[in-house]
């Protein structure tokens, strides 16, 4: 026995680990239906992205991992009751219509979006698959839903920042760049909501109650970037809020690289982007949330029924070397704050 | 021991007794571990419904606490913040302390801290930035008036943006002007809370505001969905006041699932939490503590049906073997012991089968001891009386042949007589050829009856001793009465005058007729009346009178004997008529007799159907009246004159007495008849085969064979005309006349031969045709019936006999020759008929033969053949006579 090769002992504790998760599921699922579930994920990120990699699937820290990880707590194991079939609207223009009609026609049982655009592109084509989307800063607003408390259709999901998150983002860039006088708004605003409007409402009047200018700096194209924030700080005491915007997050490496490469202190909404180099981010927490409702959507749950929840916690992340990098110190108040300061 | 042994492999199969042994064993088994494990389950049950309901009482009410610290932490928190001194801090290190209490307290959305006067200092959120001296007045808000009036407020919940529970508390600082915190605070940090809160495996804990909305559950998104539940009773009822059931409420939860339900308020805030278990879950242990008690049962059960089967065999087994004991005791094996080993009562009353059983045998044995001795004894009882019945047999054997000796010498003495008084008789009838005077007809009529009275009296005794044993019977005929009468008193006439008393017959006119009846025992009774007259009649006369009043049907006949005798006296007067008595002793020495007379006279007298009284006084003589009843005869006949026969019939006449054959052969001719003799039965067959007879007279009473068996042989010669056969007996019993009537033979003629009688038993014929009279021929003596003769009659009544016979032959051949010589044909056939007659006698049968030939022919035969059969006649006479003496010589000599 002890002359066993090391390699079949893996692959026999790996088909073990396998026929055991296999097992499980089958028992959690009990009384549900042995038909194989398919489970169809749309998502803005390019396959080859760290979020998306299907390396990086197991890992909760992302969505898509959370997702999976979450589901086989609920006893769906990928491959043997349900198949999860991932589609990317990253590319040209059309990809995301293919995508959506390539995942259409496995007749999935659930459809996550993941942001707004995919969303209301899903929505377009089917009013009966359950559709489930991560983020949607506006639904109510969008038209997805009736109210957030009872959807109703085919569809429900997870609400990011709120509108007035704005000002808040606003006050936080302040507290770490007090002198500013103007703060930029960088948006694509074919993927925000309302075209940047939902949150620069919010911005524009908190900056007027401090005396700071809001310039919105709009971009198309993932090549555009380096220009716009580079033409934003060639005028001094800047700072800028990266708003809520798939494209920003798509094409966050570009936009961090930007920021720091023209010395501009940027507070970004989700913590992807200080994964990327970014100063600060603050945000809703990801909580593994989109597998609880698909459980529930596989188990016959319609989802109009289920209502559309709202971020719980924010986080306040802080990078004191890229801070130090732009020459900028925390006060007490934000490093109070923070959830957590990385060097 | 054997037995038992035997009966071990074979063991019968349980009976009733064991069934119902085991049924009840059971029955009460079961009883007893169901009873039990019925309270058992059943108090189980209630005790942990009870134990259940306390346990989720308790979890509800540490649930509820737990929310109650959620909140109270809160609530300490922000006092903490209200109650650091305003002088203490500026407004931005007032705002610190709310950034520091909110990275404390996530759930805290949001803290603003308000003046004594309401007015707004500093707002701190999470979503919103921050606002500091905004100078705000809230002191109308419900949390600046409910952290005043009391010592902290918790606002009702409310749902931020359309799905997040909120709820706003505030309290106050203390001193002169103290500051008041109100916090939102996002009711759904409580998911985590409630989430944790284990109720057993599936159940779960939510919470309801003091509304009845939901505002936490597991599922996080019914608690997002502001669900109402003030609609569900439980809920209703527990935000009424009402507490929860002790037991536990069963319900439907929200997914439609069964559950036990209790709920707890938690303190201060007035919500309520509810703790709801799905009863599949919570009634698990029960069920299965039930199903452990069931199957304890049936495992008691199945012990039980276990122990009963060996118990109710264990208590039937020494039961059927007494059984089987009791059996074969009863079908008699007594040896069986039976082998109950079981130390108890079963085993005693074993004891007591097998005492039983030997004292059965015991007594069998006794019974069967006693049995053989009285079998003994009864066999030598049953010796005895065998050995009696043996002796009583033989003397009645001896009596037997004593009688059957006394019948046969009877019988011998009745033939002695009667052979020569038949001789007597037929003389007597012979010599009335026709030609005789009167005188002489009288006399010869006289001398006939008193052979007739001689020979009644020689049967006086047989007939006697025939009415003693009342075999004997009547012979009726038709007579004259009148003549019978006559001849009776004719007959006594002479005694009585002889003894010089007068005899009277008075006989009335009815009495000149012909009438049916018996004549000989009339006359005998007669006689014996009218003798019996006479002998005791020494002086005077007797009277005989006789009457027959013609009645109706017959004809009863009267007739008094009256006499004036000695007379009876009255005590004799019955007596008189029994057997051997007379009046006297001296009588009888004085004048002799049987004394059977009288007895014998009554005897027929009432076997006739009459009767015979006696009316004497003694010294004045005696009257005998005899009253009999008598046929009325179909036509008259005549005595002595015999009328010529209807027909002339061929008789063959069946006799070994050549006396009888003569007599017969006559009588026979004189009613114009042609006879044929027969000496023998065999040659009465032989001669019935050749000939043609009307009727055959069979004496019964032949050496050969006797008459029935001739008849019978006869009857089966198969003849066409079958002749009517009459018996020749002087047996006349009633066993006689049975056994000639089982041979066909119906009419009998008593012997001596009555040439009346026999005439009527011939004239009841009918038609028969004539036929030649065939003679036997063969030597001049037929030896054998000679010798039969000489047996029966004796040597000295042969020697007489033929001393007769010499000299009747002798003057019957000097007759023929004479009849011959003179051509006197008549006379010739006669003296031949004579000659043949008295040959007869003593078996001259060639002379017989001839004589018979030459009467027959003698009335053609010439004058020359007259004469040759004269000599013939002589010479075989001679020759007869000559081989008869050669024959009867040796006899005599002897």
């Amino acid at each position: 026995m002890t002359e066993r090769p090391p390699a079949l002992a893996v692959d026999r504790r790996g088909f073990i680990r396998l026929a055991g998760a296999a097992a499980a599921g089958w028992v959690a699922l009990g009384a549900t239906s042995d038909r194989m579930r398919i489970v169809a994920s749309l998502t803005a990120l390019p396959l080859d992205d760290e979020l998306t990699r299907r390396s990086m699937i197991d890992s909760a820290t992302s969505r898509l991992g959370g997702l999976i990880v979450g589901l086989r707590q609920r006893g769906w194991v990928e491959g043997v009751n349900f198949r999860l079939e991932l589609r990317s609207s990253f590319g040209p223009p059309g990809r995301m219509k293919a995508a959506i009609q390539e995942l259409l026609e496995l007749k999935p049982d659930v459809i996550l979006t993941g942001s707004t655009v995919e969303t209301a592109a899903v929505l377009a084509t089917t009013k009966t698959i359950p559709i489930v989307f991560a983020t949607a800063n506006d639904p109510v607003g969008n038209g997805f839903v009736e109210s957030l408390a009872h959807p109703g259709g085919n569809v429900t999901g997870f609400t990011s920042s709120t509108a007035e998150m704005g000002g808040k983002w606003l006050q936080l860039v302040r507290e770490a760049v007090p002198d500013i006088s103007r703060v930029g708004a960088l948006y694509n605003p074919s993927t925000t909501p309302r075209a940047g409007r939902f949150f620069l409402d919010s911005i524009e009047q908190e900056a007027a109650e401090c005396g700071v200018s809001v310039i919105p700096v709009p971009v198309d194209a993932p090549a555009d970037i380096d220009e716009a924030v580079r033409r934003f700080a060639e005028q001094p005491k800047g700072a800028m809020i990266a708003l809520v915007d798939s494209f920003l997050v798509v094409n966050r490496q570009a936009v961090v690289a930007a920021a720091a490469k023209y010395r501009l202190p940027t507070i970004y909404p989700f913590h992807y982007f200080m994964d990327a180099g970014g100063l600060m981010s603050y945000g809703p927490t990801l909580e593994v949330r989109s597998a609880d409702y698909v459980d529930l959507i596989l188990r016959g749950t319609k989802a109009g029924d289920l209502p559309v929840q709202s971020p719980r916690k924010y986080e306040l992340l802080i990078n004191r070397t890229v801070a130090r990098s732009l020459g900028l110190s925390i006060p007490f108040t934000l490093l109070a704050r923070a959830d957590e300061i990385r060097e | 021991m054997n037995e038992t042994i035997d009966q071990g492999p074979s063991r019968p199969p349980p009976g009733r007794l064991f069934r119902k042994y085991l049924y009840s064993i059971v029955a009460l088994a079961f009883a007893a571990l169901a009873i039990n494990t019925g309270f058992d389950v059943w108090f189980s049950y209630r005790e942990q419904k009870q134990l259940l309901a306390a346990t989720q009482r308790e979890q509800a009410a540490s649930a509820a606490i737990q929310i109650g610290q959620f909140i109270g932490q809160i609530e300490s928190q922000i006092r903490w913040l209200a109650r650091l001194p305003p002088e203490l801090s500026t407004n931005e290190d007032q705002r610190l302390n709310a950034i520091r209490l909110l990275r404390l307290s996530p759930a805290i959305a949001e803290i603003a801290e308000l003046d004594s006067q309401g007015i707004e200092r500093v707002r701190v959120s999470r979503r919103v930035a921050d606002r500091i001296g905004s100078k705000a007045d809230l002191s109308a808000s419900p949390a600046f008036r409910g952290a005043n009036e009391s010592r902290a407020y918790y606002g009702p919940v409310y749902f931020f943006g359309d799905t997040e529970p909120y709820m706003t508390l505030s309290t106050r600082g203390t001193g002169r002007n103290p500051d008041v915190i109100v916090a939102e605070v996002n009711l759904r940090f409580i998911w985590d809370l409630v989430t944790g809160i284990r109720v057993g495996n599936t159940g779960k804990a939510y919470v309801v505001d003091r509304m009845g909305v939901l505002i936490a559950h597991p599922d996080l998104w019914r608690a997002l969905q502001r669900s109402d539940l003030s609609g569900h009773a439980d809920v209703r009822a527990a935000l009424d006041g009402v507490g929860p059931p002790s037991g536990g409420l069963v319900k439907e939860d929200l997914t439609g699932q069964r559950v036990l339900s209790t709920y707890a308020t938690v303190p201060s805030l007035g919500w309520l939490v509810f703790v709801e278990l799905p009863l599949s879950e919570a009634y698990a242990p029960i069920y299965a503590s039930i199903g452990r008690s069931t199957f304890l049962l049936v495992a008691l059960l199945a012990g039980a049906v276990l122990v009963s089967l060996f118990l109710s065999r264990r208590m039937t087994g020494p039961i059927q073997l007494l059984t089987q004991g009791a059996r074969r005791i009863g079908s008699g094996d007594l040896g069986l012991r039976l082998a109950i080993k079981t130390g108890d009562e079963l085993e005693a009353l074993g004891d007591q089968f097998n005492r039983m059983a030997a004292q059965l045998r015991h007594s069998y044995a006794t019974l069967e001891r006693k049995v053989i001795e009285r079998t003994s004894e009864l066999e030598k009882a049953r010796d005895q009386a065998l050995a009696e019945h043996d002796a009583a047999e033989r003397a009645r054997s001896v009596a037997v042949a004593a009688n059957e000796t006394k019948s046969r010498f009877l019988a011998v003495v009745s033939h002695e007589l009667r052979t020569p008084l038949n001789g007597v008789m037929g003389v007597l009838q012979l010599l009335d050829d026709g030609s005789l005077g009167e005188a002489q007809r009288r006399h010869l009529t006289t001398a006939a009856a008193s052979g007739e009275t001689l020979i009644a009296l020689v049967d006086a005794i047989l007939e006697y001793a025939r009415l003693e044993a009342s075999t004997e019977a009547l012979e009726p005929r038709s007579f004259r009465l009148d003549q019978l009468i006559e001849t009776a008193a004719d007959l006594m006439r002479p005694q009585a005058l002889g003894k010089g008393l007068a005899f009277d017959l008075v006989c009335d006119v009815s009495v000149k007729t012909t009438v049916h009846g018996d004549p000989v025992r009339l006359n005998r009774i007669l006689l014996n009346l009218i003798g019996n007259a006479i002998k005791f009649t020494p002086a005077g006369g007797i009277t005989v009178n006789a009457t027959a009043d013609r009645q109706d049907d017959h004809i009863l006949l009267r007739i008094t004997v009256r006499d004036t005798g000695i007379g009876i006296a009255p005590d004799m007067h019955e007596r008189i008529f029994e057997d051997f008595v007379q009046a006297d002793d001296s009588i009888a020495r004085r004048f002799g007799g049987t004394g059977l007379g009288l007895a014998i006279a009554r005897r027929l007298s009432r076997l006739m159907g009459g009767g015979l009284t006696v009316a004497s006084t003694p010294g004045a003589g005696s009257t005998f009246t005899f009253e009999v009843p008598l046929g009325e005869a179909a036509s008259s006949v005549a005595q002595g004159a015999v009328a010529p026969p209807t027909r002339q019939l061929r008789v063959l006449l069946v006799d070994d007495d050549p006396v009888n054959c003569e007599v017969g052969e006559a009588i026979l001719r004189r009613l114009g008849h042609h006879p044929t003799i027969a000496r023998n039965g065999a040659s009465a067959v032989a001669l019935a085969g050749e000939q043609s007879f009307d009727v055959i007279l069979m004496d019964l009473h032949m050496p050969d064979m006797d008459g029935v068996e001739a008849a019978s042989r006869i009857g089966k010669l198969d003849l066409p005309r079958m002749p009517r056969i009459i018996a020749v007996t002087a047996d006349v019993s009633s066993g006689a006349r049975e056994r000639l009537t089982d041979a066909g033979i119906v009419r009998v003629v008593s012997k001596p031969i009555l040439i009346n009688a026999l005439r009527e038993a011939i004239d009841d014929d009918l038609k028969v045709e004539p036929a030649a009279v065939q003679l036997s021929a063969g030597g001049l003596i037929d030896r054998h019936f000679l010798d039969d003769q000489r047996e029966l009659l004796g040597s000295a009544q042969i020697a007489k006999l033929h001393h007769l016979l010499g000299e009747t032959t002798e003057n019957l051949i000097d007759d023929i020759a004479n009849a011959a010589a003179t051509g006197d044909r008549k006379r010739l056939a006669r003296s031949a008929h004579q000659l043949g007659s008295a040959a007869s006698a003593l078996g001259l049968v060639r002379l017989l033969e001839r004589c018979r030939e030459v009467e027959l022919a003698a009335s053609l035969m010439s004058l020359a053949e007259c004469k040759d059969a004269a000599r013939e006649l002589a010479a075989l006479q001679k020759a007869s006579t000559s081989a008869l003496n050669d024959l009867l010589r040796p006899v005599d000599s002897r």
